[in-house]
């Protein structure tokens, strides 16, 4: 079977002892298959008696054991090391706690944050009476084409990696968070729910605009859920419910510019998004671009064949929401 | 030899013009067989979606199917426009519903998608074409120490990409090196430049950004250089605004990797585009 040495660099850190985070540097011997959990429950065994870190189920259902893994956050238990060796053609893996939370001891975070943020999304189903019927004889049938819209976001098991990840979140405090907001949007487009227009209300107060779409939720959930698209499906539900905040005519101005030419007219985009405002604030950009040649002309040219472009547009725009 | 269509995305028609020079003169340079296709839509930067999926995907279906009908792969200079691109095509290639849904609207305007055009990024053709070979091809040399910024939607999500691994790419230093530069690391290479929420969040995407610069300057870099328009904007156009943000006084030019390949190749300054740079070029002395 295949084995190899590989030098695990594990931060450890008692803030009610130690002054500074160091790192500790551990060689073991790993065999195929083996996972990051496995290694660190190894050297707690073998090395370091007071090392610590979360781990229940082992078997990526439980969200406890998330930890950074060469600066992603990731699963231990579902991580394999001689994976990540080969991702990073090295043989030193850094162990590291989540960001964007405090760090209770080594590598283990205080959940409190993200979890006071998630309760304050309503992250439940608030009955819409006229839906749920108030006696448990009867059923409140959900169709296979409704739960398909909600049904990857139930399957989250709120193990902070996204959080960890959120470039939003690591800089804007009032950020709700990536598995906050996805919570917050199976809910809004649950046909049970009687809160619906208010959850998109409860986005925008914790800045769902200010998602970055850097999409590195999307890319380091081990459930696969995606959760900037909840992002965006909250959106929608703003946008579509005429929200004149700057978010949602930004996202007009660019169905605009398609209606009116097939390609984006940015000369037109500040102030469609933020009215005159818009354009003042970017004037002294807006000048160094026209000085460079750079702007759009404000009339553009139509694509070629545009008819086909708005044809399709209009066709889906009137269709029933499924 | 591939067959390419060109999907420049509308930055390149306008914030960033220098793109759209340049990547044409290194497609004559090359001798690549690439023709824009005038029926190009804007991809809708992702914020189509935000008012439908279906919306979005019949927009980039369109999209897709002209490069199918000229016979074509589609080569893009946008990462934004890649991501968005290769998301429509993934969702279509791999739901069977989904895409007799969409062929029935697009059916009705003479279009089917098949899935069988390719949608690839300007580098990853480049690497795909020539490979080691473009070293034959450069004429000047770059003495430059270069910083490569890759941006999101060239890496991320990776599900949707699918190129190389998101968490520890090498497609830019690869190319940096063939083109006989020199590659120089740093930790925010692979961080967001928050264009995508400039206008509600600017403060915050002007930090990113700030941030971003500040870690190419101290790992020595000459210049940066990305892939992608919407990352240019921000740490070209927008640079002096983004280290005020972080409260740093310094200029690095930031290049467009069509530019810098131009530059390898021998074409003019003037032909790339370079004096449209917010951030002067000139202030480089590497280039021989």
């Amino acid at each position: 079977m295949e084995k190899r040495k590989v030098r695990f660099e594990i931060y450890r850190y008692d803030p009610s002892k130690d002054t500074h985070p160091r790192y500790e540097s551990y060689e073991v011997t790993v065999s195929k298959g083996m996972t990051v959990l496995e290694v660190l429950q190894f050297i707690k065994d073998n090395y370091a008696p007071d090392l610590s870190f979360r781990a229940y189920c082992r078997s990526a259902i439980c969200g406890s054991c998330a930890v950074k893994i060469n600066g992603y956050p990731k699963l231990a238990c579902k991580t394999q090391v001689l994976r990540e060796v080969e991702i990073y053609q090295t043989d030193t893996l850094r162990i590291e706690p989540l960001d964007n939370m405090k760090v209770i001891k080594d590598l283990i975070v205080d959940w409190d944050e993200p979890f006071e943020k998630l309760e304050k999304v309503k992250p439940y189903l608030v009955p819409n009476p006229e839906v749920v019927p108030d006696t448990l004889d009867k059923e409140s049938r959900i169709s296979p084409e409704q739960h398909k819209k909600y049904d990857r976001f139930t399957d989250c098991i709120m193990c902070t990696a996204c959080y960890s990840a959120c470039t939003a979140a690591t800089y804007d405090e009032n950020y709700a968070g990536p598995f906050q907001l996805a919570r917050l949007y199976r809910f809004a487009v649950d046909p049970r729910d009687g809160i619906q227009e208010e959850r998109a209300r409860i986005g925008f107060l914790y800045d769902m605009w200010n998602c970055v779409r850097c999409e590195k939720c999307a890319d380091i959930c081990p459930k696969h859920v995606s959760p900037v698209n909840g992002v965006l499906g909250l959106r929608g539900i703003a946008v579509n419910s005429g929200d004149n905040t700057p978010g949602s005519r930004h996202v007009r101005a660019f169905y605009k510019s398609l209606l009116e030419s097939g390609n984006l007219n940015e000369m037109l985009l500040p102030l469609r998004t933020k009215g005159i405002k818009g354009v003042l604030e970017n004037l002294p950009l807006g000048i160094k671009l026209l000085l460079k040649g750079k702007v759009h002309s404000p009339v553009p040219k139509k694509i070629k064949d545009h008819d086909t472009l708005l044809k399709v547009m209009r066709e889906v725009m009137e269709e029933e929401n499924g | 030899m591939g067959r390419y269509a060109f999907f420049p995305g509308c930055a390149a028609k306008g914030v960033a013009k220098e793109l759209y020079e340049s990547s044409v003169e290194v497609f004559k340079a090359l001798e690549l067989d690439v023709v824009e296709l005038e029926e190009f839509s804007c991809c809708g930067a992702g914020v189509l979606e935000e008012i439908k999926d279906e919306l979005d995907l019949v927009v980039n279906a369109r999209n897709l199917a002209y490069a199918e009908k000229y016979e074509r792969d589609i080569l893009t200079v946008c990462s934004t426009c890649l991501r968005v691109l290769l998301n429509t095509k993934r969702l279509l290639d791999e739901d069977e519903d989904l895409r007799e849904k969409v062929n029935k609207v697009l059916k009705d305007v003479g279009l089917e998608y098949t899935g069988k055009a390719d949608v690839k990024l300007f580098h990853w053709v480049l690497l795909e074409e020539f490979g080691e070979g473009l070293k034959d091809k450069v004429k000047r040399k770059l003495n430059l120490k270069v910083y490569p910024y890759y941006g999101c939607h060239t890496l991320r999500p990776s599900d949707t990409i699918r190129y190389e691994f998101s968490e520890n790419p090498n497609s830019l230093e690869k190319l940096i090196e063939i083109l006989g530069a020199e590659p120089v690391s740093g930790t925010r290479k692979l961080e967001c430049c928050g264009f995508h929420a400039f206008w509600m969040a600017p403060k915050l995407s002007m930090k990113l950004t700030g941030l971003n610069l500040k870690d190419a300057k101290d790992n020595g870099a000459d210049c940066i250089v990305t892939p992608c328009p919407l990352c240019h904007t921000n740490l070209d156009a927008n640079q002096s605004r983004a280290l005020k943000e972080i409260n740093e006084f310094f200029e690095i030019p930031v290049l467009h990797v069509p530019q810098l390949v131009g530059l390898a190749l021998g074409i003019s300054e003037e032909k790339l585009g370079l004096k449209r740079n917010i951030v002067p070029f000139k202030t480089l002395g590497g280039v021989r």
